[in-house]
């Protein structure tokens, strides 16, 4: 009797061992084992405590850039996105202009035509009364720049909602404004949550071209560090090192969310 | 059997020589058409005959390419007309419910009321819990669409579309979607409806319900009407051969 209740536990322990195993996100595992030597590498080497030190505060300004640069593509984008989807013809063409130039031109192009001819014409043109920061110029540059994807991004979730949506609201007397505020994008956004989450996190590591415009940046504080101690080594191990951890972090969360979504 | 003369009113819909074109297909072809207030007129006809078409044009959800349609005195093919305000008035019912899925059945009611009509949250609320309580389903106040089977989202649609208080009730194959053992529900919301006495335009195939409730039928193809008359004498003597073919076709 006993060996009855001992062995059938024991079965469905090694049934349920087997399955669970394939879904163990290895990558994940062996990042955290990877981080863990890292952080013991690290915390023991004086040479990298020094680069820690140096590099840390560029990392503040990383997240700063990427979070306002974002949030200014987020409503760009919706702009852009809805006059996409438009039925007047000015505003289709304006749109798919930004678009179509915006997507064929390198992010650092964009970013070095923002802080050294745009920024300036505007500088000139107001006679000193509008002027930008280098951080403002990147951040509106990254903004520009990542308005382009995020509308084509919004499109296509605006049009993957069923026409009988549109209509059904219409119908009940709304505007189309109203209808794509209470009904259309409620139901789009919901979609496009995940490819927003991975445009956030390619913003996170286009953010170090900023660096081109002298903004001390992660990358940029890395830079120095190498250039002031000719520590190259240490220096952009530990850059990779903390653009990884951000980034890993978002990713997580990002499956995190769409999971969530895509259950409910 | 049943004695169901009614009063009519006035006309509340006058279309003349309605026509409607995508492109090279005539789905609508020269259509003149009156309803009284409080009349129940089924429109049926084989698939393609544009019975869709003219019902989907009364409220501006196809914009007409020639004629005149004029709903309780107001030419809605006229430039610069509120097409806003007038749909709030004509509510329609679509074979495909197009429920807000993102939104609880109460929800669902309470959108428009609240956003055309402007009512207040209290108000709106009451209204639909009303509603739902009308079309069978009070208890379902909370539930989302992909909670409920066919025959209740429809039941929600239709009170979605009440809510706005409307003149004019469309309903554009309303049962087509549903499984059978749910048609019946749905129709008994809308023969209540017809004896309300609201004024209601219905493409469907549903002969029980029109012989029920129909004050007249019209059989439509290729884009204009064939036939207009009674229930009655469309089942008992129907002087079209078109008319006979496609009854004989639907009848079993």
């Amino acid at each position: 009797m006993t060996e009855l209740t001992s062995a059938t536990p024991e079965l469905g322990k090694a049934k349920k061992e087997r399955i669970s195993l394939a879904d163990v996100p290895w990558w994940v595992v062996i990042i955290i084992l990877i981080g863990i030597y890292v952080t013991f590498a690290v915390l023991s080497n004086e040479r990298y405590i020094e680069a820690f030190r140096f590099i840390l505060p560029g990392v503040k300004i990383t997240m700063q850039v990427t979070v306002l640069a974002y949030a200014l593509a987020l409503v760009i984008g919706l702009i852009a996105g809805l006059m996409r989807v438009s039925k007047n013809p000015v505003l289709y063409a304006l749109s798919t202009l930004y678009v179509e130039i915006i997507r064929g031109l390198p992010m650092l192009v964009i970013l070095l035509y923002a802080g050294y001819v745009i920024s300036p014409a505007i500088r000139d043109a107001t006679h000193r009364a509008i002027t930008f920061s280098d951080l403002q110029e990147g951040i509106i540059g990254l903004a520009i720049g990542y308005g382009a994807y995020l509308a084509e991004v919004y499109r296509a979730g605006i049009e993957s909602i069923h026409r009988g949506q549109m209509e059904a609201a219409r119908s009940l007397g709304m505007t189309y404004m109203q209808a794509m505020r209470y009904v259309i994008l409620p139901q789009a956004i919901r979609r496009i949550l995940p490819p927003l989450g991975n445009d956030f996190i390619a913003m996170l590591k286009d953010s170090s071209l900023i660096a081109l415009l002298a903004i001390p940046d992660l990358l940029q504080m890395g830079r120095l560090f190498v250039s002031r101690t000719f520590r190259a080594f240490e220096g952009y191990n530990s850059v990779a090192l903390l653009y990884l951890v951000m980034t890993l972090f978002l990713s997580l969360l990002v499956r995190t969310i769409e999971r969530r979504w895509s259950v409910g | 059997m049943a004695e169901k003369k009614k009063q009519l009113g006035d006309r509340i819909i006058e279309i003349y020589d309605l026509r409607k074109h995508f492109g090279h297909v005539e789905a609508v072809n020269g259509v003149t058409l009156h309803v009284n207030r409080g009349e129940v007129v089924v429109i049926i006809g084989p698939s393609g005959s544009g019975k869709s078409t003219l019902l989907r044009c009364i409220n501006h959800l196809e914009t007409p390419t020639s004629g005149q349609i004029i709903i309780d005195g107001v030419d809605i093919t006229a430039k610069g007309v509120d097409i806003n305000a007038l749909r709030a008035e004509i509510g329609i019912v679509f074979q495909q419910f197009n429920l807000f899925p993102h939104l609880t059945a109460l929800e669902n009611i309470t959108l428009a009321q609240r956003v055309v009509r402007k009512r207040r949250r209290e108000e709106a609320e009451r209204i639909a819990h009303e509603l739902l309580a009308k079309v069978g389903i009070p208890e379902k106040a909370d539930a989302y669409p992909d909670q409920l089977s066919g025959g209740q989202q429809q039941r929600v649609a239709i009170a979605r579309a009440l809510a706005m208080q409307p003149k004019i009730m469309l309903f554009d194959e309303p049962t087509s979607a549903l499984d059978p053992e749910m048609i019946k529900e749905v129709l008994d919301v809308m023969l209540e409806l017809a004896r309300e006495g609201m004024t209601m335009l219905v493409v469907s195939h549903e002969m029980g319900f029109a012989r029920a409730a129909a004050d007249r039928m019209i059989l439509m193809d290729e884009g204009v009407i064939v036939e207009e008359t009674t229930p009655e004498e469309l089942f008992t003597a129907p002087k079209h051969e078109r008319t006979k073919q496609f009854l004989s076709k639907i009848l079993h």
